[in-house]
């Protein structure tokens, strides 16, 4: 066992901390007050090949592991929450399965041009009557001729609107439960698919999270991801990937809170000297950091456990729950400790707050992990 | 009070610019039925001005008497002086049973009555029936607590016995063509102490722009409807039935209609007695606006829409082919019961 990273990991980290540093965290602010998405950001990621980091170089991604992958996104989100979303969304829920699941045509059309970043993803399973109960789908596929026929509607939907390829989950035969869901690729422009308003959220207020319409939507036959009546299985098996890179979002809010902390602590001073000297904020320092190391070591796990094993849930499951938790206490701990200064949109602490609670509820909630956890360690 | 001396059923006819609203007719036929079991007569109260035309058709839907009260004061529905005129008669008259309409007029004049005489209301009764252990009062049964329980309520040691009885509960009588009841012109003094508030001036408004919450019929329109165009198809149903145009979300968003009349979870939570779903799904959070209403109608061309979960009954087809086939059919079902 080694706790050292690699020089490539290391390399790659110093590569995802600068650009976040110089390019992402001078936006962070204003995505967060003009709610806008990061158009701007986005043809950067794709030019620095952001946007295909775990995926390999002959489908035009750039190679890396999945551990390289969760540290970007950590980094990222130690200065952008919204931004880190957007690459998730596209990368482990939008790109990922076209290339699991795909076909070799399918691959090419769909997926090379995601991997290479010159088109953005995005992954739909979420509906009204259907959240933590997934298998509630109402979003209906029907089989006509060449073609299938969408009807229904999926909301939540990290960056629709902007995306240009959508996995959609849909019923294709109702009566047959979860074995009668499958999953399709649907372009942007497909007739019937129509991009419904824009959700007014707590936080992640760049990223772009919207209702997606199917009113006959027309999909081609050959747009069917992966066999029919296998979507469930399929969406699933997506969200297991997606959860690392939330976990690693989640990890790295916390960090960036804490930094920016540590930095206050030091410079504010109360009853002449600076409060870092209190001991109350050394023990809650001491905490977070201590917090932050243990979520580290389980996102990075399920990382490794992604490339090297075959079943992956129950670390990723773990990860994502632990780290969004540590998320959401560090962050808030971060505000108390910048006093009412912290509250203030003028400090990047409270956005982090906010940024981080969404951490414990979408890609599963935290309840989800602890079913998923529980029913591993229980078999 | 020797309640042996209160006899006979009083009707509360409620006309507005001299036309007689339906309930009290409704009101007359229920009447006919309880007076047999009561061995009675009905009497139809007529107040107002310049209403003695009203009469015979009080007569053909089973009033056997009919007081009525000519007054310029009674002009335009007041509560003071409808109350003092109320009293009056039923001072000098002794009924055993007065019945209102639980309209807007009712709801306000019968509470009114029952503090001054001192007798038992009970309020938006939808069953009236008479005791037969013997003591021939009047059982009244309304629903309660939101319509979850049934309750059903007497008035023994108190004459009159008094209700209001929700429009369209109750059924008119077939009219008994050339019918006649004698009429009792009583004359009431209504001077400047019963005319406490004056009337300036009374708005005719057509009310669409009712607040949904306050509506009785919904008829609420979803993506389905397919158009902004469409939702005149809507309310022309509503426009038939005297109802009100509400919506899902999904049009709101597409800025079809306003946020005001959306209806779900961040709209308005709705309770209407029945509430007409036009391609609406269903969504959770559709639902939790609407699902407390006491019927609920979903069109929709899907049949596994959630929305039919929740429904009393359901139509699946085009909505923009049902609706007009709908609206004329309550067109003419109305038309017959305004005629009947
Ligand atoms: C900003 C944002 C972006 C999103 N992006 C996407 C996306 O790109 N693609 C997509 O498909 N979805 C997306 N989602 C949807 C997200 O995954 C869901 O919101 C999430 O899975 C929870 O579902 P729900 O909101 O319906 O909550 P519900 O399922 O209604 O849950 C409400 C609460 O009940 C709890 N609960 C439910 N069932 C149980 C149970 N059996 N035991 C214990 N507790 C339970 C939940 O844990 C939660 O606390 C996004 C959501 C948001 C807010
Ligand atoms: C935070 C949040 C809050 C929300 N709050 C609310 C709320 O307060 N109220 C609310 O309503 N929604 C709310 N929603 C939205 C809700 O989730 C649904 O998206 C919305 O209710 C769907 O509206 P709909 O039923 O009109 O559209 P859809 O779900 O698109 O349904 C349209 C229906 O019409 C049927 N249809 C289509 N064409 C025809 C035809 N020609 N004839 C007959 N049927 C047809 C289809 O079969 C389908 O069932 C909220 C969502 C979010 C995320």
């Amino acid at each position: 066992m080694d706790f050292v990273l690699s020089k490539e990991h290391e390399m790659a980290r110093t590569l995802y901390r600068e650009f976040a540093e110089n390019e992402i965290k001078p936006l962070a602010q204003e995505l967060d007050e003009q709610e806008r998405f990061p158009t701007e950001t986005v043809e950067k990621l794709r030019k620095y090949g952001f946007l295909g980091i775990p995926f390999p170089k002959e489908y035009g991604g750039q190679g890396c592991d999945t551990l390289s992958y969760a540290m970007c996104i950590e980094e990222v989100a130690k200065v952008c929450g919204t931004t880190s979303v957007v690459i998730s969304g596209h990368t482990s829920l939008g790109a990922a399965p076209i290339l699991k699941y795909g076909t070799p045509e399918q691959i090419q059309k769909y997926f090379v041009p995601l991997a290479k970043g010159e088109k953005l993803g995005a992954f739909a399973l979420t509906e009204p009557n259907a959240g933590t109960d997934a298998s509630m789908q109402q979003t209906k596929a029907v089989l006509e001729g060449d073609h299938y026929v969408l009807n229904g509607s999926k909301i939540f939907i990290t960056n629709a609107g902007y995306a240009d390829t959508y996995v959609i989950i849909a019923m294709t035969d109702k009566s047959k439960g979860t074995k009668g869901i499958s999953a399709f690729i649907v372009e942007k422009d497909f007739p019937g698919f129509s991009v419904g308003k824009k959700e007014k959220k707590m936080g992640i207020r760049g990223s772009s999270t919207c209702e997606l319409i199917f009113e006959n939507c027309i999909v081609p036959k050959e747009n069917l991801l992966g066999k029919e009546g296998k979507g469930f299985n399929l969406a699933m098996n997506t969200l297991d990937g997606g959860r690392i890179g939330i976990a690693a979002q989640a990890l790295g809010l916390a960090e960036g809170a804490f930094e920016e902390t540590v930095k206050y602590v030091k410079e504010r001073k109360q009853f002449g000297k600076p409060i870092a000297k209190f001991q109350n904020t050394q023990f809650q320092l001491a905490d977070m950091a201590t917090k932050i190391k243990a979520a580290q070591l389980l996102v990075y796990r399920a990382a490794m456990a992604k490339d090297t094993q075959k079943v992956y849930s129950e670390e990723a499951a773990m990860a994502k729950l632990f780290a969004a938790e540590v998320a959401m206490e560090v962050t808030t701990k971060a505000v108390q400790l910048h006093g009412g200064y912290g509250y203030t949109r003028e400090y990047p602490v409270e956005r982090m707050m906010r940024d981080a609670k969404i951490t414990e509820i979408y890609e599963g909630t935290s309840e989800v992990q602890r079913m998923v956890i529980s029913s591993h360690e229980l078999r | 009070m020797d309640i042996q001396e209160y006899k006979g059923i009083f009707v509360f006819v409620q006309q507005v610019d001299n036309k007689i609203a339906s309930v009290s007719f409704e009101l007359l036929g229920k009447a006919k039925e309880l007076a047999k079991d009561m061995e009675t007569e009905v009497t139809a109260v007529l107040l107002g001005y310049n209403v003695s035309g009203l009469c015979n058709d009080l007569a053909r839907y089973g009033a056997d008497k009919i007081i009525m009260v000519d007054n310029k004061a009674l002009e335009v529905y007041a509560t003071e002086p409808y109350t003092h005129s109320m009293c009056k008669i039923i001072e000098k008259y002794k009924p055993a049973v007065v019945l209102y309409g639980a309209t807007a007029i009712g709801r306000d004049l019968a509470p009114r009555i029952s503090a001054r005489v001192k007798t038992g209301l009970t309020a938006d009764c939808t069953k009236l029936e008479i005791a037969d252990d013997g003591t021939k009062n009047l059982r009244m049964t309304r629903p309660a607590f939101g319509g979850n329980i049934m309750a059903t309520i007497l008035c023994p040691e108190h004459r009159p016995q008094m209700a209001t009885v929700r429009p369209g509960v109750m059924q008119k009588i077939k009219p008994i063509e050339g019918a006649t009841a004698p009429v009792d012109k009583f004359d009431i003094e209504i001077g400047p102490d019963h005319q406490n508030v004056e009337v300036l001036e009374v708005i005719k408004k057509v009310s669409n722009k009712m607040d949904i919450q306050d509506a009785k019929i919904l008829v609420s329109g979803g993506r389905g409807m397919g158009c902004p165009e469409n939702f005149k198809l809507l309310q022309d149903l509503a426009d038939a039935l005297g109802g009100t145009v509400s919506s899902s979300r999904a049009c709101v968003d597409a800025g079809w209609v306003e946020k005001d009349i959306q209806v779900g979870q961040t709209g308005k939570t709705v309770r209407p007695n029945l509430y007409i779903a036009c391609g609406i799904s269903g969504a959770i959070q559709h639902l939790a606006g609407m699902e407390e209403s006491d019927v609920i109608i979903a069109i929709n061309k899907d049949e596994s829409a959630p929305i039919f979960e929740v429904a009393d009954y359901g139509i699946v087809g085009d909505v923009t082919k049902i609706l007009p086939i709908f609206t004329e059919e309550v067109k003419k079902a109305m038309a017959a019961r305004n005629n009947a």
